[in-house]
């Protein structure tokens, strides 16, 4: 029996997640249109935009080699696989005990090589030219994420993320000084692996601006979908990820159907704050140089470290 | 069975030994493949490896060291002679370092003349600077033994003096020297690779950091087996040999590759290569899984020993004093940057390498590599196999290993499972494959790439013009610019080059002319000398007379 409700209770979020993340990416770009005073597209576009793309025939250039349909699948299936491992709206699902944080950096990794790999493939310039600098946010991005980390599992004693988020929910933490700067470190993260303002602009038109968007320049039809739905995907991962650790109250258990209305409105909400606060930072910082990210991560990395000395000041000093 | 010299040679096999010929066997076999076969030296520097793999006493443990180093110091002369006096410099260091060693009573003193002493046959920071010239000199199966093996070898002989001969006198600054040599490899390593431009140059450099990281496991060990921390230490040898295990497999087939592609466009710099994967599919598609292991990507056979290594330094920062902690702190930062340049550097040599357009003739025209070579690789590459997807299996046959080097641990099972992680990606693949080919139009129309809109190239340029994609390093222009600059010395030179070696050539230097100005003394400048020497004498024995 409990077996069956944590199957079902992770067949629920992952329907959800599959389901939801379109809808995400449309509220946020309805909700900064409004902000900046324009109607802006409905919120259903996203679905509508994947749908064409479902429609169009896909065009492959002359000069992409055996691997071209390849990467589209190795950049949305290890996303895809990341959907089912992070928590949503309730914790102790079927996959909680391999949820394991490196793990999920490992997917983000493979999904963000095949994306580069992508942008080499056909060999022209703005693709090699944004999936160099990629790498160089990559490099400094992974950094930052895995001394956030350090702080989680020395504070949480557990490295899975269903874990973090029992340990978290547990109350007994309180507000600490080293998950504040976890937390700030953290978004910094997570706004250059989704490709947001001000690492990069999702709306953007200008080929040598762009980074995310230029690795898929050869790209149409069904793989460009893939690809579409694959950073939707990411944007709600990261989203539930941040959720599940720092805001874990009102999560639900899965062996416990009656607390699953209360976790999912929880849920939704959660994701409505973190869709509205997005949207006012886009709205309100313009995007960096590509130079200038680095040191943007820097902060994250040094915000970070100072996240894990804090802690072993604090265990030191028995605070 | 450690014994004096002149009792004739001693063969010995533990577990640890055991370990290290299982990760010998393979590569050999692939190297001799790859078309080493008939050389004579080739197969001395075999012997070399694997007599001081299987050495029983300290003789035969140097003098299989030092065969290998002879043997391979041979094999880099025959293929270019630039690097090797360096590497025979180096040679001798080691070997000045070692058979000393391993005369000596277990001590700190021995113990630091082992660190030098295997560590520069290793590659270890900061007497890594050798590696990469060396390394890709030979033809590509020695290069392979060298990467795969000989560094394995070094670092067997590390391991069983630190941890099994030394064992009962090791201290905890033994493991922190070794954490602090390995972190600086690993950063030095990858950086590096992912700047350099020819192929071979830049395995070398990884094989550098894969070096750091399998110390950096050995030094959480031999602090924690130091600070009575069984489960630590047993969790940081797990991440280490299986370091090892993996490395060993993936390299070979790299640089086996790396040869073919010489072989068949005459270059291995990848400024003219690109598009290879057409002429060469096999050898791209070998390669591409040999890349995913050095990029240490989750399904590849490296995730499992990064993944290890990872918890163990995160569980190393919960033990030890506050600035023992802030230093593990420190060094997961540096190992995420390295992971990621790690495989920005895979990433590099895949896409411009192998995809894209051609960017010369030659790459153009080249062909598949011989059966012989594809035969080899495809060999590593289904040991690969296993250790990607059956990590906990070979982590069982470890556990021998792990108990002889510390004593009283009892391994974990591993947390990462690569086997379920397989079925959800052949569940979420095969959904939307299946939706897509339902749902979707089917079917691809072949047309000129889009390139932002810039026009078809001129028929007399079949593959476009080369200099419109980016070259090999310009891909790794961001990354030189933002942390090159910082990490490496001016010029990008290495920071071991710059500060430690150019120095001390400096020093020889000068110290050549001062002798050379004595051996030049004038008969007058020779009498003046000894009629000093000789009142100074005097002097100094009046005084003592005096007093």
């Amino acid at each position: 029996m409990i077996t069956f409700l944590s199957l079902l209770a992770t067949l629920l979020h992952a329907a959800l997640m599959f389901a939801l993340a379109p809808l995400l990416f449309g509220l946020v770009g309805k909700l900064r249109a409004r902000l900046l005073g324009r109607r802006g597209p409905p919120v259903v576009q996203p679905y509508r935009t994947l749908y064409r793309l479902l429609r169009k025939t896909t065009l492959v250039p002359e000069t992409a080699t055996e691997f071209y349909p390849v990467w589209p699948f190795l950049c949305f299936v290890p996303l895809g696989a990341a959907a089912l491992l992070v928590p949503g709206f309730s914790s102790g699902m079927l996959s909680a005990n391999s949820s394991d944080f490196i793990t999920l950096i490992g997917l983000f990794a493979l999904s963000r090589a095949a994306t580069l790999l992508a942008g080499l493939e056909t060999g022209f310039a703005f693709g090699g030219a944004a999936a160099a600098r990629e790498v160089l946010f990559s490099v400094l991005a992974e950094a930052a994420f895995l001394v956030v980390l350090l702080s989680f599992v020395l504070i949480a004693h557990s490295p899975t993320i269903d874990g973090i988020a029992l340990a978290f929910r547990g109350g007994h933490i309180g507000i600490s000084v080293s998950l504040g700067f976890a937390l700030a470190a953290l978004l910094a993260v997570a706004l250059t692996e989704t490709g947001r303002i001000p690492v990069d602009n999702p709306a953007g038109h200008l080929e040598l601006s762009m980074v995310h968007e230029a690795l898929l320049l050869e790209y149409s039809g069904r793989y460009l979908l893939l690809f579409e739905y694959a950073a939707m995907l990411r944007l709600l991962l990261w989203m539930s990820l941040i959720g599940t650790v720092f805001f874990p109250f009102g999560m639900a258990h899965a062996v416990d159907i009656l607390s699953w209305p209360g976790g999912l409105a929880l849920w939704f909400l959660k994701l409505g704050v973190l869709v509205s606060a997005l949207a006012l930072f886009e709205i309100s910082t313009a995007k960096m140089r590509v130079f200038r990210v680095p040191e943007f991560l820097g902060v994250a990395v040094l915000l970070g470290v100072l996240a894990g000395i804090f802690l072993f000041v604090a265990s030191r000093i028995g605070a | 069975m450690f014994g004096l010299p002149g009792q004739g040679i001693h063969l010995h096999v533990d577990a640890l030994s055991a370990l290290f010929l299982c990760i010998l066997a393979p590569q050999i076999m692939a190297s001799a493949l790859g078309g080493m076969f008939r050389s004579l030296t080739f197969w001395f520097f075999v012997l070399g490896m694997v007599l001081a793999v299987l050495a029983g006493d300290a003789f035969t443990l140097i003098l299989g060291f030092e065969l290998m180093s002879a043997a391979s110091w041979l094999l880099v002369l025959r293929g270019d002679e630039k690097p090797a006096p360096l590497y025979a410099g180096i040679a001798m260091i080691s070997a000045a370092c070692l058979i000393p060693a391993v005369f000596l009573p277990a001590s700190s003193l021995a113990f630091l003349l082992i660190f030098l002493g295997a560590g520069a046959k290793a590659g270890l920071a900061p007497l890594h600077i050798w590696l990469p010239r060396a390394h890709p000199a030979p033809p590509a199966g020695v290069s392979a033994l060298m990467s795969g093996g000989m560094v394995k070898v070094a670092l067997y002989i590390l391991i069983r003096y630190a941890f099994v001969v030394f064992g009962a006198a090791a201290q905890p600054w033994w493991g922190a020297l070794l954490i602090a040599a390995g972190a600086a490899s690993v950063l030095l390593g990858a950086l590096r690779a992912m700047l350099e431009v020819e192929m071979k140059t830049l395995l070398a450099c990884s094989t550098v950091e894969h070096v750091g990281l399998i110390t950096i496991g050995l030094g959480i060990a031999l602090r924690a087996k130091a600070m009575n921390d069984p489960a630590l230490a047993a969790l940081a040898l797990q991440g280490a040999l299986l370091c090892a295990v993996a490395h060993g497999l993936f390299k070979p087939m790299l640089f086996l590759g790396a040869g073919a592609v010489k072989s068949a466009t005459g270059t291995t710099s990848l400024d003219w290569l690109g598009g290879l994967i057409r002429g060469m599919p096999r050898l791209g598609a070998l390669m591409l899984v040999a890349a995913s292991g050095m990029a240490a990507l989750p399904l590849g056979p490296g995730f499992a020993p990064e993944f290890l290594l990872l918890h163990a330094v995160i569980a190393a920062a919960a033990t030890g004093g506050i600035l023992a902690r802030i230093g593990f702190t420190a060094l997961l930062a540096g190992l995420g940057l390295s992971a990621a340049l790690a495989v920005g550097a895979a990433l590099r040599l895949i896409g411009i390498g192998f995809l894209g357009r051609p960017r010369s003739l030659h790459a153009a025209a080249a062909e598949d590599a011989k059966h012989a070579t594809l035969l080899g690789m495809a060999l590593l590459a289904v040991l690969c196999v296993p250790v990607s997807l059956f990590p906990s299996l070979i982590l069982g046959f470890l556990v021998p290993v792990i108990q002889q080097l510390s004593p009283h641990s009892d391994p974990m099972p591993l947390a990462y499972a690569p086997l379920t992680l397989a079925l959800l990606f052949l569940l979420v693949g095969g959904v939307a494959f299946a939706l897509l080919h339902r749902l979707g139009v089917r079917g691809t129309r072949e047309v000129v790439a889009w390139s932002g809109g810039f026009g078809r190239p001129p028929v007399w340029l079949p593959f476009g013009d080369p200099a419109t994609q980016p070259s090999a390093t310009g891909f790794a222009d961001p990354v030189r610019r933002a942390i090159g600059l910082g990490l490496l010395a001016r010029g990008g030179v290495d920071p071991a080059e710059a500060y430690v070696f150019a120095p001390l050539y400096r020093l020889h230097l000068r110290l050549t002319r001062l002798a050379e100005h004595i051996r030049r003394a004038t008969i007058r400048q020779r009498l003046a000398f000894v009629f000093a020497a000789l009142v100074v004498f005097l002097l100094v024995l009046g005084l003592r007379q005096g007093s």
